[in-house]
């Protein structure tokens, strides 16, 4: 019993140290300011803008993460720990630092630009692929874990069965990870959607939320910022919900 | 034609194979003996073609035509058993109609067609090693390679197992490789049998044969069991050159027989006792085994007999002493029967 309540109480601590300030920014905003700023083209936009970009990176992240993740939970080869080491770094850098190492790869004159003839700083792509640098690690690293958890000679069984690689990948090892896959590719996108640092120097227009708000909040103060705050947490806030209700199921 | 294993080698991280060189007949029972860690399932997977030697060739496999059981059956777990068992026939493209058939078929084979609609978590461990036999059978394979597949079965229905293994083996056309550390197992299936110790096979030929004249005294370790013969059992006897056992079964046909040597009491005289077994034989060899004495006794068929130093000082034990050695009924174990 006295384990539980002590569990308990330590829980509740951690919970009150996240809810708090969202509980505080929801009551410090009146209903009829909030519908107000949902109308305005520019909040409307900037949220739709957020969603899309960080579902685009995290469907690209999945066509190249998913391969990554499988080789890095199966294969055995030198460079693999760099290889780790590199694709964990977003985490750890600031992210306006990715921000600019991103600008130098892809701003104005640069060898990538040059050759590839995109110019990508200043777009929604551009956002995508900020949100997609400091976003991917989660996406890997969920799936590197499921993957590592399966035991290799489900496939190997597959194989000795008539399976071709690709099929065994395909029917076995694929639908074995599911649940790893859709928690990885949640929390990228719900880590692009925040994402803010890289964004902002790859793509100061079209505005995405986060941007939206520091300008609001630098421009005309915090009274100002909040609606857009309040707006873009609750719309995060349902739609996580919703997701892990469907996760369970 | 033979599966052969031409001089290959493979090297892992902490552990190799070496040198194994040896041939799997067309329908035969091969089964690999040897300890944990020996490397049988490595040997295994070279010949599905799922790891590939460093060096030497595996030839006469058809990798398409082989079904095969690993020790925890890795039936995939997000298929029910129908799909689990169809998958090889889904995979080679086979017509619905006929998939439905061949799988129903295979499952009434194996008495588990009342099955099919389940999944994996809710079958028993007997359950799920018939279903993973039912998936390899359906593909029709010629060879089968069971790894271990009774390991995790109680008593009982490592029984049965081995009943259906030999009904399917009733079959000519299938090849059966089967790697085990259960002895038991072994005699009871064997129509060759290979001993594998550190990565090598350290011995190779029929049952009887590796049981009485082990070529180490590793392998005599390994096997436990030391006096094994084989012949026809009738009339509760097993017939050898010139003697008969008494043996616990009234009639088994063709029979491998087992009988430990600390089972077996040698006397200067014959013994007035229930014990069935007693023949007279002389000494032909004497082993010093540590504390223990092994006294190799012929006959008519030659009997390894482990005693104590103490007995054997006492008894003063020479080469070509004339003694008797007694056994009981309930000492033979009876191994592999028609």
């Amino acid at each position: 019993m006295k384990f539980k309540i002590v569990f308990s109480f330590l829980g509740f601590l951690l919970v009150l140290l996240i809810g708090l300030p969202i509980l505080k920014i929801l009551f410090s905003t009146d209903v009829s300011e909030l519908i107000n700023t949902t109308l305005q083209p520019e909040v409307y936009q900037s949220i739709g803008l957020t969603l899309r970009a960080s579902l685009w990176a995290t469907l690209t992240a999945l066509l190249v993460g998913i391969p990554l993740a499988y080789v890095l939970a199966r294969g055995r080869f030198k460079g693999k720990k760099l290889i780790e080491g590199l694709i964990d770094l977003p985490v750890i850098i600031p992210h306006t630092a990715a921000g600019i190492a991103l600008l130098a790869v892809w701003g104005r004159n640069s060898f990538l630009s040059e050759i590839s003839g995109l110019r990508i700083i200043g777009t929604e792509a551009a956002i995508s692929m900020g949100m997609f640098f400091v976003s991917v690690p989660f996406l890997v690293n969920a799936v590197k874990t499921g993957f590592k958890l399966i035991d290799e000679r489900y496939e190997k069984t597959a194989l000795t069965l008539g399976a071709s690689r690709w099929k065994a990948f395909q029917t076995i090892s694929l639908p074995l990870v599911k649940k790893s896959i859709f928690s990885g590719s949640i929390m990228m996108w719900g880590r692009g959607i925040s994402e803010f640092g890289a964004v902002v120097i790859l793509a100061y227009h079209p505005m995405t939320a986060s941007v939206l708000i520091f300008e609001r909040f630098q421009n005309f103060g915090l009274k100002y910022a909040l609606p857009v705050t309040v707006l873009l947490v609750l719309i995060s806030l349902a739609i996580f919900v919703v997701i892990r209700i469907f996760e369970e199921r | 034609m033979n599966i052969e294993f031409k001089n290959i080698n493979k090297r892992f991280q902490d552990f190799a194979l070496l040198d194994l060189d040896f041939q799997v007949r067309p329908g035969e029972f091969f089964v690999i003996l040897g300890p944990s860690g020996a490397g049988k399932t490595l040997i295994l997977e070279l010949i599905a073609g799922l790891i590939k030697p460093d060096s030497g060739i595996v030839t006469g496999i058809d990798r398409k035509k082989i079904g095969f059981i690993y020790q925890d059956y890795w039936l995939f777990p997000h298929l029910n058993v129908f799909d689990n068992i169809a998958y090889g026939l889904k995979v080679r493209k086979q017509a619905k109609q006929k998939i439905i058939m061949t799988v129903k078929e295979v499952a009434g084979q194996l008495e588990i067609g009342h099955l099919l609609d389940r999944w994996i978590d809710h079958l028993s461990g007997g359950e799920k090693q018939r279903v993973a036999i039912a998936r390899a059978m359906a593909i029709s394979p010629d060879v089968y390679l069971f790894d271990e597949p009774t390991s995790s079965l109680d008593r009982n229905l490592r029984l049965k197992t081995r009943k259906l293994f030999m009904n399917l083996h009733q079959d000519p056309s299938r090849t059966f490789i089967h790697v085990t550390h259960d002895f038991e197992e072994a005699l009871s299936l064997a129509d060759r049998l290979a001993v594998l110790m550190d990565g090598r096979i350290v011995q190779c030929g029929k049952p009887d044969e590796i049981f009485n004249h082990p070529k180490t005294k590793d392998i005599a370790d390994f096997l436990g069991y030391r006096n094994v013969f084989s012949g026809v059992v009738r009339d509760y006897f097993l017939q050898l050159e010139g003697i008969a056992f008494h043996v616990p079964l009234q009639s088994a046909g063709f029979a491998y027989i087992a009988i430990r040597s600390d089972d077996i009491i040698i006397s200067r005289k014959p013994l007035q006792s229930s014990a069935r077994n007693s023949f007279y034989g002389q000494v032909e060899h004497i082993f010093n085994r540590s504390t223990l004495v092994e006294v190799v006794l012929n006959i008519g068929v030659v009997l390894i007999i482990e005693i104590t130093r103490k007995s054997f000082e006492e008894m003063q034990i020479k080469l070509g002493d004339q003694l008797w050695a007694t056994f009981k009924v309930s000492a033979i174990k009876i191994f592999k029967h028609d």
